[in-house]
């Protein structure tokens, strides 16, 4: 439950946060997501998966697979962009979070935001390019994925990615993903990763922590 | 561990070294050799509400367990009673599993977005947590609840009044596969529980053709003697060529890790095609070539696919001369020729011999509305790629005449030798792997039946008796007096089955439902069947009871379903009801306690106040004497339920009929060859005897289907409706769930053009009628339908207005209740027309969700 009686907490979060803003959280190893775009059935799997972990009534998504279609019959083509939170090495919710409860673990770059201190203002919701924070009405809070830093801390990976059947969804360390230096079955022996498709912000913004497999459409130029 | 050494953790398992991989098999070999997968660990900082992570609850192994086509695993995490999450198999629970184990020969058995939201069906408002009486009229859904003493011996009393009354066909099975594909807890269609309840009893109408594949069923009995023409899954990935026809696996999710295994096959260069008026998912995620065909054309293309085939030489003549009968001349049997029915062979109608009208691709190209040159293209790249596989799915199949499409496939198939290959594809129904499906008591008494009809003729029966023809209601013949007696139905049973909802021209369901004198109702929630019953008996979900789970359809394992909770309210296990039943029927009827002694041989009377030691001793039994030496497999019973799954390794894929091609063994036809020519068929002079009630011919033929897009009927209804599976939902099963409603709308699917024609845009709301019923739903423009076709999705719950308007769109209001004669439901032999309406939708019942929570919510 949100607590703000306590103001010292408050006072030390948005301390924590100021200096995140001015001086980017520099993660020891950065987590993050790769999904291949064409492979993907669209099964949606991950996101009940995820609702189910966190317990989430209908309306929040925090895991959200996008379809895009497009073409002239018969012409057409279809693939899926599938997208949670990015984890962004400089995330924009952070700084307008006004308690401080956004954080940036240092240990894995997962951005997470205490429920304890979130006063539901939604101005991260707001802010962020991917619609990755969610209003949860009943609870008058913003949520959003913690990449299953429960399961992480664990050993093991968040529920979305185990829950793929057609394992085209995967977490790894993002510059090894980058490179495709990551073993993952997300990417096929042809494939090759890239930052932008179209259909999703443009990483310049935030320098999200995902890549993608691009449909042939879906590509976008450098 | 620090997270540091966390991270370090998790970041050898992501990377899956040869030594970390050893390293965590072995640690996970460890966690299962001291019988608990739970690592209590200290609670850190862990900035939420009160959060049990996985490893601070209670972990159970477990699977889902409806008639989609799969079977994948379930992992409950518990606290005292409650399942808090649900996960799926991570390939920890197998033996010598580890975490992230996922081989090509052991895949994992990832659930499916409708499992993973099981706790939403489990813990739903629309639970039945109490036995119920009707007190409303039927369909108004007003109970009240009432004791199971009361409930059991209503039934009981009523069953002996309409058996003394009306004889041993009055009371009518419908069963299905819904509530359970366990080994004993078993709702089936022929041979389940209640099956065997209502034969020992002597009175039970079977429905035998069963709604999701009758066409394709009766088609692979006719051509190969069998429905088990499939191959596993895994050998999908060995295909060069994948010609899915009417088939969406990423809708259906059709076997263990069917989609999966295709997925490997593209990576390794296989090409795709899809054959469909929708390019579906599948189409997309396996970048297939689409060719869009009119609805019920199918066997009209695949001809013309064959007439290219064989006037370009491009059959595999020694192939068919060793293993088919009736393709040509050359393999037709010397007897047919004085058969009633059997004198026509495959290719000489194909060219035309008979009619005067060869089957050239330009003759199909009319018809089914693609281009002849892609009807040539795609003949030519089947065959000459070789192997190829014409995966020929059951839905082409549910029309009017539908097995002529899966009896053409199959001849398609056997000329351009696929069939018995690694990498072919000889399906049909596809049935692979062989479980040892059976735990329950099975015997003389399994499938006892005074008459059987065609499952969607109960009502015209109902409505039309005396006054019925046996071939008008696809009446089995029988060797005894009861030979071509019209059931006299008053009753029905449902278990498992919200056939109600789900079998065709509901409309003419509830105008029969009001001349029956008994219905029961077997879930575990309300189900727009349910309002219509006389009494609701609230059945325990297979998440409170023991089971066993085996592979539907494909894939080789079996999975553990212990009781992972206790029931809920005072919700019993069929097998409760079915065996308390038999001994008040018995002490009714002066069979005192034999009755139920014999239907439930395990148990005394007691079983109604505790199952779990009756249950463990028919699993244990089945395990030890069925699984074990049957299927070779030496783990323990106490080891299968410690670990929760079995998975079987085979030498080499299996592949359907492999013995026949490379061993020559005989197929299980009468001929023992693959019947291009069915020599069951041949014989046949009087049809009105058989159970197919209308002539079919002996070899696959192209029949004009009596709706489609080319007949003349388009002038009143210029659409044609078809009504696939949806991914939402398990038939009608999940309807209710929030969850899954958000990510998926009950909507019509229309092809840009139609809608800009008509002033429809994305979000109106159309009503869609023909002169069966009318239903109202939300639209959804796209360009990936072909103009003309409307795509609804079946299982919708019923939410009828007062003008009789279905608000929730199930297309059933509008299918027709006339099957083919091999018994194919005709769902997608439709045609409709569509205009926009201010009738506002009603999705899965909210309007009147309040009242029904209300009546139906857990006393806590």
């Amino acid at each position: 439950m949100t607590d703000t009686n306590d103001k010292s907490r408050i006072k030390a979060a948005v301390q924590r946060r100021k200096k995140a803003v001015y001086t980017p959280v520099v993660p020891d190893v950065q987590l993050g997501f790769v999904h291949n775009n064409v492979d993907c059935i669209g099964c949606r799997a991950c996101e009940i998966a995820c609702k189910d972990k966190n317990g989430l009534p209908p309306g929040p998504r925090f895991r959200r697979v996008q379809y895009v279609e497009g073409g002239t019959y018969p012409n057409v083509y279809a693939y899926k962009v599938n997208v949670s939170c990015n984890h962004c090495a400089e995330p924009a919710c952070l700084p307008t979070c006004p308690t401080g409860a956004i954080w940036k673990r240092k240990d894995n770059g997962i951005v997470d935001i205490d429920s304890t201190l979130c006063i539901g203002c939604r101005r991260c919701e707001a802010a962020c390019p991917y619609g990755a924070p969610q209003f949860i009405p009943e609870q008058n809070i913003v949520s959003k994925c913690n990449l299953c830093v429960d399961e992480i801390e664990a050993g093991r990976k968040p529920y979305c990615v185990m829950a793929c059947m057609m394992r085209v969804l995967d977490v790894g360390p993002i510059d090894l993903l980058r490179e495709n230096k990551y073993p993952t079955k997300a990417i096929g022996p042809n494939d090759e990763p890239v930052k932008a498709v179209r259909n999703f912000a443009n990483p310049d913004l935030t320098d999200p922590s995902i890549v993608f497999v691009a449909h042939s459409k879906g590509k976008v130029q450098p | 561990m620090s997270p540091i050494d966390n991270l370090e953790l998790l970041e050898s398992r992501l990377r899956l070294s040869r030594r970390s991989f050893l390293k965590s098999t072995a640690a996970g070999a460890a966690a299962l050799g001291s019988g608990a997968l739970i690592r209590s660990q200290d609670a850190k900082a862990f900035a939420y509400e009160p959060y049990s992570r996985d490893d601070q609850l209670h972990t159970v192994v477990t699977s889902c367990a409806h008639n989609c086509g799969s079977r994948h695993m379930l992992v409950a995490h518990k606290l005292g009673d409650v399942i808090v999450r649900l996960s799926t198999d991570d390939g920890r629970y197998q033996l010598d599993g580890a975490y992230g184990k996922d081989t090509e020969a052991e895949p994992q058995l990832r659930g499916c977005l409708r499992g993973r939201s099981y706790r939403q069906r489990l813990y739903s408002p629309e639970r039945l947590l109490y036995p119920m009486g009707r007190v409303g009229k039927r369909g108004e859904g007003k109970f009240k609840r009432i004791s199971w003493d009361e409930a059991l011996d209503y039934v009981a009393g009523k069953m002996i009044e309409l058996k003394d009354k009306y004889g041993p066909t009055a009371l009518l099975d419908q069963s299905y596969a819904g509530a359970s594909y366990g080994v004993l807890h078993k709702s089936d269609q022929i041979e389940g529980l209640l099956a065997r309840f209502l034969g020992m009893f002597s009175c039970r109408t079977s429905s035998w053709s069963v709604p999701s594949y009758q066409g394709t069923t009766t088609s692979s009995r006719w051509t190969f003697g069998t429905t088990e023409d499939g191959n596993e899954d895994d050998t999908f990935a060995h295909t060069k060529l994948m010609i899915m026809w009417g088939w969406n696996p990423a809708y259906t999710f059709h076997g263990g890790n069917t989609f999966y295994y295709m997925r490997m096959a593209k990576q390794r260069g296989c090409k795709f095609v899809l054959i469909d008026p929708q390019y579906t998912d599948s189409a997309s995620a396996y970048d297939a070539w689409w060719i869009p065909i009119r609805p019920n054309t199918d066997a009209a293309m695949m001809a013309g696919m064959a007439h290219y085939i064989f006037t370009n030489n491009l059959h595999d003549q020694a192939f068919i001369d060793r293993f088919c009968m009736g393709m040509d001349a050359g393999t037709m049997p010397a007897w047919a020729a004085n058969t009633p029915n059997g004198r026509e062979n495959f290719k000489d109608y194909i060219l035309g011999s008979y009619d005067g009208q060869p089957k050239t691709p330009e003759w199909a190209a009319a018809i089914c509305g693609v281009a002849a040159d892609d009807i040539k293209k795609l003949a030519d790249l089947y065959a000459r790629t070789k192997p190829a596989a014409l995966k020929a799915s059951w839905a082409p199949g549910r029309n009017a005449y539908g097995e002529q499409y899966n009896r053409m496939a199959a001849a398609l198939q056997a000329m351009t030798g696929n069939i018995g290959v690694l990498g072919g594809c000889a399906e049909g129904v596809g049935k692979a792997w062989h479980a040892e499906a059976v735990a329950y008591p099975y015997d003389q008494y399994s499938n006892i039946w005074f008459a059987s009809i065609k499952s969607d003729r109960w009502a015209h029966c109902v409505l039309n008796y005396p006054n019925v023809k046996r071939e008008e209601v696809g009446l089995w013949q029988r060797e005894d007096e009861l030979d071509g007696v019209i059931p006299n139905i008053k009753g029905i049973f449902w278990q498992g089955s919200d056939w109600f909802n789900q079998l065709t021209n509901i409309n003419k369901e509830i105008e029969a439902i009001n001349k029956l004198e008994l219905v029961v109702c077997m879930d575990s929630t309300i189900t727009p069947s349910g309002l219509y019953a006389d009494v609701l008996l609230p059945v325990a979900t297979h998440f409170e009871r023991h089971d066993v789970a085996l592979p539907w359809y494909k894939g080789h394992y079996y999975i553990h379903r212990p009781k992972v909770i206790e029931p809920m309210g005072d919700s019993k296990t069929d097998l409760q009801i079915f065996t308390e039943l038999a001994y008040r029927l018995g002490h009714r009827t002066g069979m005192g306690d034999r009755f139920g002694r014999t239907y439930n041989p395990k148990a005394d009377r007691s079983y109604w106040d505790n199952p779990d030691p009756v249950d463990e001793a028919y699993l244990r039994e089945w395990w030890e004497t069925k699984v074990m030496p049957h299927q070779h497999v030496d783990m323990p019973w106490e080891d299968f339920k410690r670990h929760g799954v079995y998975k079987f390794k085979f030498d080499k894929p299996h592949v359907a009929f492999r013995e026949q091609i490379e061993e020559g063994k005989p197929f299980q036809t009468p001929s023992g060859k693959i019947e291009i020519l069915s020599s069951q068929l041949a014989q046949i002079s009087d049809w009105t005897r058989t159970m197919y009630g209308y002539h079919v011919p002996s070899i696959p033929k192209w029949i004009e289907p009596w709706e489609s897009l080319n007949s003349p009927k388009t002038e009143e209804y210029p659409f044609h409706l078809i009504s696939p599976h949806p991914r939402w939902r398990t038939h009608s099963i999940f309807n209710n769930c929030s969850w899954l409603r958000e990510t998926y709308e009950q909507e019509v699917t229309v092809n840009a053009s139609d809608a800009r024609r008509l002033s429809i845009r994305t979000g109106d709301s159309v009503e869609i009628w023909n002169g069966r019923g009318r239903v109202v739903v939300p639209v959804y423009v796209t360009e990936r339908c072909m103009p003309g076709v409307l795509v609804l999705h079946e299982g919708a719950w019923l939410d009828l207005d007062d003008q009789g308007v279905d608000r929730s769109g199930n297309p059933d209001m509008l299918t027709l209740d006339e099957p083919s004669p091999a018994g194919a439901f005709a769902y997608n032999t439709v045609l409709c027309n569509m205009k926009k309406t201010n009738l506002r939708h009603r999705p899965g019942w909210d309007k009147l969700a309040t009242a029904r929570s209300h009546v139906f919510r857990r006393d806590l």
